[in-house]
């Protein structure tokens, strides 16, 4: 369900890109610290994106330097552990338990074993993240809840589905006055069209194992790429405008960058089918 | 009020010219048209509202302070951030339902207007704004082409539709993102899209 929320690096400043780098390194690094040494392998761009959005708008880009995980041999500019990111470390928790309880569910008896040692593994980390941003959990929880009713009940809405994927990312935004609505929003169509995308990229897996898919209940089993393309666009069209109305500060030409050219970027891949390819990819590369 | 240069953001020594070119980037960024029937529209009416103070202050210290007063905003603070809904109701259920969407309350359209026993082209249209206004765009899609094909001469339904069929071609973008990754074929897509996966080592 996640990694689709990416910039593209060859239209990125050389300073936007060390903040992006940056930002990812010091959440990996407060997720360590939080977490433990198996969190950071849960890290991965949407949650980047989400510490990104968080950041306090007046907070200046400072980094400092620090070991790197992957390599503790190498010392790597961070950005320093802040509220924003600490926030965005518990709720990537949240977000990781609950995905990995989904495949639980999703893959059945064996197939989901190793789903469930990890998930196993990764309880007491959960704990603590739930407690501490126990509104995101419950949140979390409760939509996942409908969206598996709607599920199974087999929903021919796309946007009644959608919703709920949309209202679980929403809640990541803590709410405070206008800035937080403008969050809620962008993040609600982030939500939404993260779950389109998702439902897109399985739709021949779906279709093979006979699983619900919610672009096949909406479109039938030829599917309608021209229609599901439209929709998503206008999730992006009224993130792009609900971007515009915040105050990012130095991190608007990244958050600006991941908007108007990676999402559509990788919606296109998803359509037409390299996105297959490029998702297999690791995001850590041992050379250099 | 803000120091009317940082509403622009530009220095105060810049020029007359740079101002205006700073001010009507900002106009065309909160312009009514990018927030219609949006949640956020009142904060894009007050972001524009403050511009326009701005520019107007600046033009009017410039010209000598004096009790002339520039029309500066070249047409960019007309137009509407809500859609009229108020006018072209003969129903007056309609109008009521029309009036609940300006405000925002949802919840109370909807109902309101599943207890119409006749579904009409208006209602479709309605029953569109509502779900494009929670975001629910496949279901906006649907309603406003019923409504469209239920009555093709209504203006205020074609139209809706056509913003509909636009998708994300046209709202605001900032300079150097116009859409020039559409011209990328398959195999660069995958070139750039690789870029990023070794971009955190």
């Amino acid at each position: 369900m996640f990694g689709y929320v990416r910039p593209v690096r060859g239209e990125m400043k050389c300073k936007d890109f060390d903040l992006y780098r940056a930002t990812y390194c010091g959440l990996c690094r407060c997720l360590r610290r939080r977490y433990g040494l198996l969190a950071p392998m849960f890290l991965n761009f949407d949650f980047t994106f989400l510490a990104l959005l968080l950041w306090e708008p007046e907070e200046r880009f400072t980094p400092c330097r620090g070991r790197c995980h992957a390599n503790p041999l190498l010392k790597k500019p961070m950005c320093p552990d802040s509220p924003a990111l600490e926030l965005a470390a518990d709720e990537s928790m949240v977000l990781t338990w609950w995905k990995l309880r989904d495949a639980v569910r999703d893959e059945g008896l064996w197939g989901g074993l190793p789903a469930r040692a990890l998930s196993a593994l990764l309880r007491p980390a959960y704990r603590k993240a739930a407690r501490r941003c126990p509104d995101f959990d419950r949140a979390v929880r409760g939509c996942l809840e409908e969206l598996s009713a709607l599920e199974r009940e087999n929903c021919p809405s796309l946007d009644r589905t959608a919703d709920t994927f949309a209202r679980l990312l929403q809640s990541a935004a803590p709410a405070r006055g206008p800035e937080g609505r403008v969050l809620e929003q962008f993040l609600y169509h982030l939500g939404r069209w993260i779950y389109l995308a998702d439902a897109r990229d399985d739709l021949e897996e779906d279709r093979a194992r006979g699983r619900y898919n919610p672009v096949l209940a909406r479109f039938g089993p030829g599917g309608d790429d021209g229609a599901l393309a439209l929709t998503m666009d206008h999730s992006l069209a009224q993130m792009g405008a609900a971007l515009q109305l915040g105050e990012f500060g130095c991190r608007m030409p990244v958050l600006e960058n991941v908007v108007y050219l990676g999402l559509p970027l990788v919606q296109r891949a998803v359509f037409d089918g390299s996105w297959a390819q490029i998702k297999k990819q690791k995001i850590w590369r041992s050379d250099r | 009020m803000n120091d009317p240069y940082s509403v622009l953001g530009v220095s105060p020594n810049a020029s007359d010219e740079e101002v205006k070119k700073a001010y009507r980037e900002l106009a065309r960024k909160y312009h009514p048209d990018n927030y219609q029937n949006n949640p956020l529209a009142d904060l894009a009416e007050e972001k524009m509202k403050e511009i326009n103070e701005a520019y107007d202050a600046i033009t009017k210290q410039r010209t000598g302070g004096g009790g002339y007063q520039q029309s500066s905003s070249g047409g960019y603070s007309r137009g509407s951030y809500q859609q009229s809904y108020s006018s072209g109701s003969s129903n007056a259920t309609y109008a009521r339902v029309r009036n609940l969407i300006n405000a925002g309350d949802l919840g109370t359209a909807e109902r309101l207007l599943y207890e119409v026993p006749q579904k009409d082209a208006e209602w479709y249209f309605l029953s569109g704004s509502i779900a494009y206004r929670k975001g629910w765009m496949d279901e906006a899609m649907q309603n406003y082409t019923r409504a469209y094909q239920m009555d093709p001469g209504n203006m205020e339904y074609r139209q809706a539709l056509a913003i509909m069929q636009r998708g994300n071609m046209g709202g605001y973008r900032p300079a150097g993102y116009s859409s020039g990754m559409d011209a990328m074929d398959c195999c660069s897509t995958m070139l750039c899209l690789n870029c990023l996966c070794n971009g955190c080592n």
